[in-house]
């Protein structure tokens, strides 16, 4: 095995990874999908357009955490005395430079919160920041400027560490030599990666994640996020292994690995677990009411979700990947992936959506409540049945203060011309207007993921995908001179 | 382990000349009756074509036995059994159990493996197995052949010279 090893890395040792046409083409009409996706939900939207900001604000969300966690991961592989991972090392370091595209992104959005182009933030809304107590309470933390601050500070940081430990590792492939003088300095910036990710990570998910709830908090929150994008990262990058390896390239990766990859998968599922349960269970068991809101929207509004994330993210990849040989076998393997994967993906989707909503739908209640208040009459049998099922949409009463002292028939009254615009864009599941009384319907792109949502999420992937890609071509494959290249070869798990 | 039994047996000093000295056994043939070593190495169980070990298997269902027990025992205790109200949660908490459910299955899968290991390998308080060399269980790897079936002893002294067996012995168990 040994010998087998040494020939094929001979021959792959300074060959570069090259997409083939017809990947580009998947890739590039992949992000065409997403872009059309994103249009069709833009122009189909409520006047706030609140579907497409959430679910550019998911997806961003969700592969700046990808990224994020490969950076980590990389970083904690070098300073625990890692060679294992080696082998593959540079998808994980293509992955952390996606970082830069994430701060882009993640101003894009900022940029939102003050030119108010979209309503995302309930604590952004400067009337509720005064008025609600809870609120304008965490407004030293909760508030724009600090909100851009932060995500400057932080992604600057995360990018100058991605981008030094990628460049100490391409020079190491150049003059990387016996004294090991590049395998020191990379331990010296991965050992302050690691906290400044670690911490840094938990700020960044309370401002971009959990502050859409904003009267809500969980210690366990940081924790949790964290935990779903890391096994969606591992997951992904089983599957950009096998593609690879498909090609031709990195041919000394072999089931080995994978089956490192695979153990990891599982066990960081069961971390995912284990920390969700842990939140749950501190809130069920607290019984108060401003914690038990949270769970009580998705479990009423969200249950598809509620159970599938339970489902595709413990109990399948704990059935499938508890085997040895499943974590060896690549249909296994790439099977609980993709579940895992998309699993996390909904994780996400249950986390940003349910918040996003109710802030920006309570908030087109009152502006229409106030500009509009000469339609009252009109239909009024109607807009009763049209408010309880728009509750299926938003959440219900947990949040309180912004409406307070208003007259609720009127806020219900005149809320309806703001909805009527946007029922048209979401009912596309068609049983939207049917279910008036459970409070459970499924509207697609809010309570459920709607083809457009996945849609904007392959565009997302597809160009996360070309970009990784991208990079993985600009460097040898193969990180030659690494000193623990050579453990990586000759790894064996059993 | 009825009657005597002659084995000669080789001391190694590295688990990588062991692998190797299996490798070079099968390869000449030489019915190995068993390979001792300090800590589990990686790639002997192959080498020495043994079959996967059925303890996990085991484990799973010792493992499903205490998830049920854990879960099962909770729901007679609070429903049936001793009925109490805790915080105001109904009687039939399902969050509640799982942190027992979950201690249930970890305790019998653990007891579970370590007493049906025990049982398949002879060992148990009171027993006492004849060793081959104390050094076994500290610093050296040894690879052990049972005389009676080797017929020819020449062929095992040569091999064991040509692996770089540190020392070569011979007892009777």
């Amino acid at each position: 095995m040994a010998d087998l090893h040494h020939t094929s890395s001979a021959q792959t040792s300074s060959q570069r990874f090259e997409l083939t046409t017809t990947a580009r083409t998947v890739l590039l009409s992949g992000v065409g999908l997403g872009v059309l996706s994103l249009l069709l939900v833009f122009f189909n939207d409520d006047p706030f357009h609140t579907r497409f900001w959430t679910n550019i604000l998911l997806n961003t969300l969700f592969f700046t955490g990808i990224a994020l966690f490969a950076l980590f991961k990389y970083s904690a592989g070098v300073v625990a005395f890692g060679g294992w991972f080696v082998g593959f090392k540079r998808i994980w370091e293509a992955y952390s430079l996606f970082l830069i595209v994430s701060l882009i992104l993640l101003l894009v959005l900022a940029g939102g919160l003050y030119l108010g182009y979209h309503h995302l933030y309930h604590w952004n809304d400067a009337a509720t920041a005064s008025s609600d107590r809870i609120i304008s309470g965490k407004s030293g933390f909760l508030n724009k400027n600090f909100f851009t601050f932060f995500t400057i500070v932080a992604l600057g940081i995360w990018i100058y560490l991605a981008r030094k430990l990628r460049s100490i590792s391409l020079d190491e492939d150049v003059r990387g030599d016996a004294s090991y003088s590049h395998h020191k300095k990379l331990r010296h910036y991965s050992s302050l990666a690691l906290p400044l990710i670690g911490f840094l990570s938990a700020a960044f998910f309370w401002l971009w994640l959990m502050s859409l709830d904003a009267h809500w908090y969980s210690t366990m929150f940081a924790w949790y996020s964290s935990a779903s994008v890391f096994v969606a990262m591992l997951a992904l990058t089983i599957g950009i292994i096998l593609y690879v390896k498909s090609k031709g390239y990195l041919q000394e990766v072999t089931a080995e690995h994978l089956h490192d990859l695979g153990k990891y998968t599982f066990a960081f599922s069961i971390f995912w677990t284990y920390l969700w349960f842990s939140q749950y269970m501190l809130i069920w068991y607290g019984n108060i009411g401003e914690e038990t809101i949270y769970f009580r929207t998705r479990f009423d509004h969200y249950k598809v979700l509620f159970y599938a994330n339970l489902v595709l993210n413990f109990l399948l990849p704990f059935l499938i990947l508890m085997r040895n040989d499943t974590k060896r076998k690549t249909g296994t393997l790439v099977l609980v992936a993709i579940l895992v994967f998309f699993g996390h993906w909904i994780d996400f989707f249950q986390m940003v959506k349910p918040g996003a909503l109710h802030t920006s739908h309570e908030l087109i209640e009152n502006r229409s409540s106030m500009g509009q208040l000469e339609q009252l009459e009109a239909k009024p049998m109607e807009v009763s049945q049209e408010e309880e099922s728009h509750a299926g949409a938003a959440a219900d009463t947990g949040h309180t203060g912004a409406v307070a002292g208003q007259n609720m028939d009127t806020a219900h009254s005149a809320s309806e011309q703001a909805h009527e615009a946007s029922t048209e864009g979401h009912a596309s599941t068609g049983n939207h207007g049917e279910d008036t009384h459970g409070g459970s319907g499924f509207v697609a792109g809010f309570t459920l993921p709607g083809l457009l949502d996945l849609g904007v999420m392959i565009g997302f992937l597809a160009g996360f995908l070309l970009f990784v890609f991208r990079e993985m071509g600009k460097a040898p494959l193969v990180p030659k001179n690494d000193p623990y290249y050579s453990e990586s070869l000759h790894h064996h798990v059993m | 382990m009825s009657s005597h039994k002659e084995v000669i047996y080789g001391l190694y000093n590295d688990e990588e000349d062991l692998l190797k000295a299996v490798k070079q056994a099968n390869a000449m043939h030489l019915p190995i009756m068993d390979v001792f070593s300090p800590f589990p190495v990686h790639g002997l169980d192959p080498a020495l074509h043994l079959a996967e070990s059925r303890l996990h298997a085991g484990g799973f269902v010792y493992g499903l036995l205490g998830l049920l027990t854990g879960f099962l025992g909770m729901t007679w205790i609070f429903t049936k059994d001793w009925p109490i109200i805790f915080g105001g949660k109904p009687y039939w908490s399902v969050p509640a159990f799982i942190p027992i459910t979950f201690e249930m299955t970890v305790l019998f899968a653990a007891w579970g493996m370590t007493i049906t290991f025990y049982i398949v390998c002879g060992l148990g308080p009171g027993i006492t197995n004849k060793v081959l060399d104390e050094r076994i269980t500290d610093d050296k790897f040894c690879i052990a052949f049972n005389k009676a079936s080797l017929g020819d002893t020449g062929k095992v002294n040569e091999f064991f010279r040509s692996t770089g067996a540190a020392e070569v012995n011979t007892k009777v168990l």
